[in-house]
């Protein structure tokens, strides 16, 4: 800590110390400033506890800022519209890495999200990661009574479920969770403003009809879930409100075949709802891998999901009794006590000012950003689901990171979207890493595939028909492994140490050399010896695919 | 199958070619997770091969014993299903602040389990059969010992001996648990037994420190025992990171076993109520079941080794240099049995080395470095490359450690008291991830890519470069940038522990 204040005081004198050139000055400074990035706080992200709680990082701010020139015209050096994941990451880091005068406005805290409701930590803390994975965690229980009985328990009743413990408890962990982050913005010296951000200039923010200038304005409002306008769509539900229903549903239609719709069809599924999921297309997860595709389904119908393949909704009607139909293209189904929609999510952008101060958007309403993150006015910058990049909580966190260093640290870096690991927290899960084998295969031309679809130990006690897939997709050329994907159990886990190693551009040979953990799932990633296939592009640009095994 | 050059550069012909004439190319020893790798692959190859190995048993002795091995039979794989099912008990209790209501009893069906477990470890004992037969491999019942270099016999189960020629023998017997020597350790059992025991004990003792001791420990707790730990040291796990073994041993006190640090047992003995368990301390415990986890010996007595020339260690391992051979050009040996790292997925390694330095004309040594492993106590610990203290004793540079205590997600909704934590061990200078280790949910599973990261040399820079998957734990391992201290070797401390 005293060495770092000592350093901030060379750089601050330094920068107005002629005998130096500028870019010598800009050097010492750049990496001074990556020293301090790299023991900076990184946690505000998810903090289940306070016990990972650390001292901020305090510096001597006037001394780090000032020296800029303009600072003192604007009251803040940063104001962040939303306080969720990317707009916490980038106002925390400006005022704890670099001595920036930083301020948030956040709405106040409700489950359900609305133009006037938010809360502190945002759509990861309140609305998506956490309360979902927490339904997760509640959900997979039965699951877990049903392989205990091939392991010899038994029970005398079968267990049950209390909604309302399950309710309460999540409940309390999320306002345990906004007045955590909520004092790690005050520990972190930024100012916390409570309502609805709106631009009114170039540098003027107004919040609730209160103005705040800044030289630099973040636009961090992250998205919302969308559903389509049909006849009685009155009567649904999105994410927000099936993270927080009253009472458990007897029977649930979820529309749509993304992560979002997979993950709650586990969840309802889990906890002993009838679930029912209905797509428009032929199968779930567009964008994913083909065969991660099929194998999820097959597992999840298997655990007792039903699917409806290539249906569109088109109305929503309440009978007498209160329960729902849905009507499709294909024909209409009763008595449902929840219809979710989980359609997709908007940026937003809406009734911000966007338009007004010249913020470019796209079609979608998302705002249209450099590979930094600077919008199309100089002064104002974008990260996260606003932006509609790369939708996941620690590229927000990414971006807003790199964000400061661009403004503050004198050395714009650009976050970097390649080889971003992902899970569906579907039951079982999916954890992905790199390219599809149709991507890699369209990128690459000659790729060698290695799969393996495996019934674990676990199941062959429990006797559920539980399996494990993995797949790893490797250059022909360098070897290079461009993508592994996995759907099994823990496989969230067992990617995230994968990713290092695709991220680092490890060959087969590097995993080939690995010794395995045994035993677990995780050594069959390095422990897959002959391809299964190999995709070779011929000259005329046609793909070819020889099948050298079946596993 | 087609022929394929051998290492001298002879065709491996069996029968003739360099003047003498050999009945196999390859007799192998043993058909555990070695001998079984090794003359598939071997076999693959081209050469010709047999493998002998003792009748099935779930408990081993000098004449039974299994295809497949300690970590089908008698290891890796019984022990982790009966974690599996003892980690249910956590389970359950977890449960209840998610909102299940389980009213009434919880019964556990020992036999069910057993019966469960048996059922998978015969058929996996028939799956290595028949891969062996699939790769042409011939296989002879019997206890194989070393007639000379190039003779194998082997004693059938009704007494009757037959022997057989090999250009090259692998012995791949591995090793057998050993009971200290006190009064009364007949009445103690090995980890064989406990893994088939006809009832579960009430009232557990365990003598040992090491991996085995620890697992059985979580395992008798989580089915229901009392368990008394006693261990030599002031710490179980000696080898591991020390920090590492302070979390493990707060651990198994948290889940309720009682632990006796730098304790021995000095005698047992038969009583009405149980065994009697007498301590260096003078305390008197009783028990139902005393588990003697007190380490390994290799099966070596029996081979007739001495007579042949292979050389064995004081406590009868064999000898190999780094190509697994022995010190009969004819004879080699992996696994256990040579007491290096004794892993299943190391014995592969060397077996696969083997052949291919034998057989497929590319001599190629194991690799020890950056070995992972897991220690599947409840919850597990799992570590690749060096732990603080052995990068210590190895380090010029200082050391960066970076570790991470925290909260399990699941842990805020069921109120379980107890950390996950996290450890990276980095050299200052190169920025290299020297050593990574986890105690908590899932760590074995999380380490396996984390040991792909390490074996290739991956720095901390690029572990900081990868982006997190969230909401998991193992994110916590790129997003660990506040440095929790700086050693430097200088400063080393000598402990005890």
């Amino acid at each position: 800590m005293a060495t770092a204040t000592t350093d901030l005081r060379f750089s601050a004198a330094a920068t107005s110390a002629k005998t130096l050139d500028r870019a010598t000055v800009r050097a010492r400074r750049g990496r001074f400033l990556h020293h301090l990035a790299s023991r900076g706080l990184h946690l505000d992200h998810l903090l289940p506890s306070p016990f990972r709680l650390r001292s901020p990082f305090s510096v001597c701010r006037a001394a780090a800022y000032a020296a800029e020139g303009d600072g003192e015209k604007y009251e803040y050096d940063l104001f962040t519209i939303g306080a969720g994941s990317g707009g916490m990451r980038a106002s925390r880091f400006a005022s704890t890495l670099y001595g920036a005068r930083a301020a948030v406005c956040e709405m106040p805290f409700a489950t359900v999200a609305s133009d006037a409701l938010g809360g502190v930590g945002g759509t990861c803390v309140l609305r998506g990661c956490v309360p979902k994975k927490l339904l997760v965690y509640a959900s997979k229980y039965s699951h877990e009574f049903d392989e205990s009985h091939g392991f010899g328990w038994k029970y005398e009743t079968d267990p049950k479920h209390d909604w309302s413990t399950l309710m309460t408890r999540k409940n309390l962990e999320l306002q345990r969770l906004v007045d955590f982050q909520t004092d790690m913005l005050k520990n972190s010296g930024v100012t916390l403003i409570e309502g609805r951000g709106k631009i009114v200039d170039p540098h003027t923010v107004s919040v609730d009809g209160k103005l705040y200038t800044a030289r630099n304005i973040l636009i961090a409002v992250g998205a919302r879930p969308s559903i389509p306008d049909i006849p009685g769509i009155e009567h649904v539900i999105d994410s927000d409100a099936a993270l927080d229903l009253p009472s458990r549903p007897e029977k649930i239609a979820i529309v749509g075949g993304g992560y979002i719709a997979l993950e709650f069809a586990g969840i309802f599924n889990g906890l002993k709802s009838e679930v029912h999921v209905y797509i428009r297309q032929k199968k779930v997860l567009r964008g994913f891998d083909e065969e991660v595709r099929d194998f999820v389904t097959q597992q999840m119908s298997l655990r007792g999901i039903t699917f409806h393949t290539e249906q569109t909704p088109q109305a929503i009607t309440k009978s007498d009794d209160g329960l729902l139909s849905l009507k499709t293209n294909k024909g209409t189904v009763n008595g449902f006590s929840h219809i979710m929609f989980a359609t997709g999510r908007k940026p937003n952008t809406k009734n911000l000012g966007l338009e007004d101060v010249g913020v470019k958007m796209d079609k979608h309403g998302s705002v249209m950003v450099d590979e930094y993150s600077r919008t199309s006015v100089d002064s104002i910058w974008a990260v996260g689901d606003v932006t509609n990049r790369v939708n996941l909580t620690p590229v927000a966190l990414m971006e807003g990171g790199a964000l400061t260093h661009t403004i503050f640290g004198n050395d714009p870096i650009k976050p970097d979207h390649s080889a971003v690991p992902s899970a569906v927290f579907s039951q079982p899960p999916i954890g992905q890493v790199g390219l599809t084998e149709e991507q890699a295969t369209e990128k690459y031309g000659d790729v060698d595939v290695y799969t393996s679809n495996f019934r674990p130990l676990k199941a062959t006690l429990s006797g559920l028909p539980d399996r494990i897939y993995t797949k790893l997709i490797v250059c022909a050329d360098t070897n290079k492994v461009l993508g592994v994907h996995m759907c099994g159990e823990d496989a969230p886990e067992i990617i995230q140490g994968i990713a290092i190693a695709v991220k680092a551009g490890l060959t087969k040979q590097n995993f080939d050399a690995t010794v395995g953990v045994h035993p677990t799932a995780a050594e069959e990633l390095v422990t897959m010896r002959n391809p299964t296939r190999k995709v070779r592009r011929n000259s005329a640009g046609k793909t070819n695919v020889e099948a050298l095994r079946q596993k | 199958m087609a022929r394929k050059m051998l290492k001298d550069g002879e065709v491996a012909v069996a029968d003739g070619g360099g003047g003498e004439s050999y009945e196999y190319d390859l007799f192998v020893i043993g058909a555990g997770s070695g001998g079984v790798r090794g003359s598939r692959t071997s076999a693959g190859f081209g050469a010709k091969v047999a493998i002998c190995e003792l009748p099935f048993h779930p408990i081993s002795s000098e004449w039974q014993g299994g295809h497949g091995g300690t970590c089908v039979i008698r290891g890796c794989v019984p022990k982790k299903i009966l974690v599996y099912g003892a980690a249910f008990r956590g389970e359950f209790e977890d449960a209840k602040n998610f909102g299940w209501e389980i009213n009434g009893d919880i019964n556990y069906n020992w036999k069910k389990l057993l019966e469960n477990k048996t059922q998978e470890i015969v058929r996996l004992n028939g799956v290595y059969k028949r891969i062996l037969g699939n790769s042409g491999v011939t296989m002879i019942e019997g206890a194989g010992s070393v007639v000379d270099a190039h003779t194998v016999e082997v004693t059938q189960p009704d007494g009757s001996k037959q022997r057989h020629t090999a250009k090259h023998i692998l012995i791949a017997t591995g090793s057998r648990a050993h009971l200290v020597d006190i009064p009364g350790k007949e009445l103690a059992i090995t980890s064989d037994e406990a893994l088939s025991l006809e009832e579960l004990p009430k009232r557990a003792v365990i003598l040992g420190g090491g991996y085995i001791a620890v697992e059985f420990a979580s395992i008798w707790k989580g089915l229901g025992a009392e368990v008394d730990l006693f261990y030599r040291k002031e710490l179980p796990l000696r080898g591991f990171d020390d920090e590492m073994r302070t979390v493990v041993a707060s651990n198994l006190e948290g889940r309720g076993i009682r632990l006796h640090p730098a304790t021995n047992l000095t005698e047992l003995s038969k009583t009405a109520d149980g065994i009697k368990v007498v301590t260096d301390k003078g305390d008197e415990l009783m028990a139902d079941v005393v588990l003697f986890a007190t380490g390994r010996t290799p099966n070596t007595n029996k081979l007739n080794l001495e007579a042949v020339g292979v050389e064995v260690d004081q406590i009868g391992a064999i000898k190999v240099d780094e190509f697994s051979h022995t010190s009969v050009p004819s004879i080699w040996a992996v696994g256990d049995v040579t007491n290096r790292i004794n892993l299943t997925p190391v014995a592969l390694m060397e077996a696969t080395c083997f052949a291919k330095t034998v057989f497929g004309g590319q001599p190629v040594k194991p690799d020890y470095r950056d070995v992972p492993c897991a220690v599947f106590s409840i919850p597990p610990l799992s570590v690749v490359g060096l732990s603080e203290q052995e990068a210590l004793e190895e380090a010029k540079n200082d050391i960066l450690v970076y570790t991470s205590s925290f909260n399990p997600m699941k842990n805020s909704i069921s109120k379980r008291q107890e950390k996950s934590i996290m450890k990276l061990v980095v050299d200052s200078e190169t920025d290299r991830v020297l050593g990574a280790a986890m105690c908590g949910p899932d760590a074995a599973e999380i380490m396996q890519g984390i040991a792909v990261a390490l074996k290739s040399g991956a720095t901390k820079a690029t572990f900081d470069s990868t982006v997190g998957i969230h909401p998991s734990a193992a994110e916590e391992f790129v997003t660990m940038r506040t440095l929790t201290r700086r050693v430097s070797p200088a400063s080393k401390l000598k402990t005890n522990l």
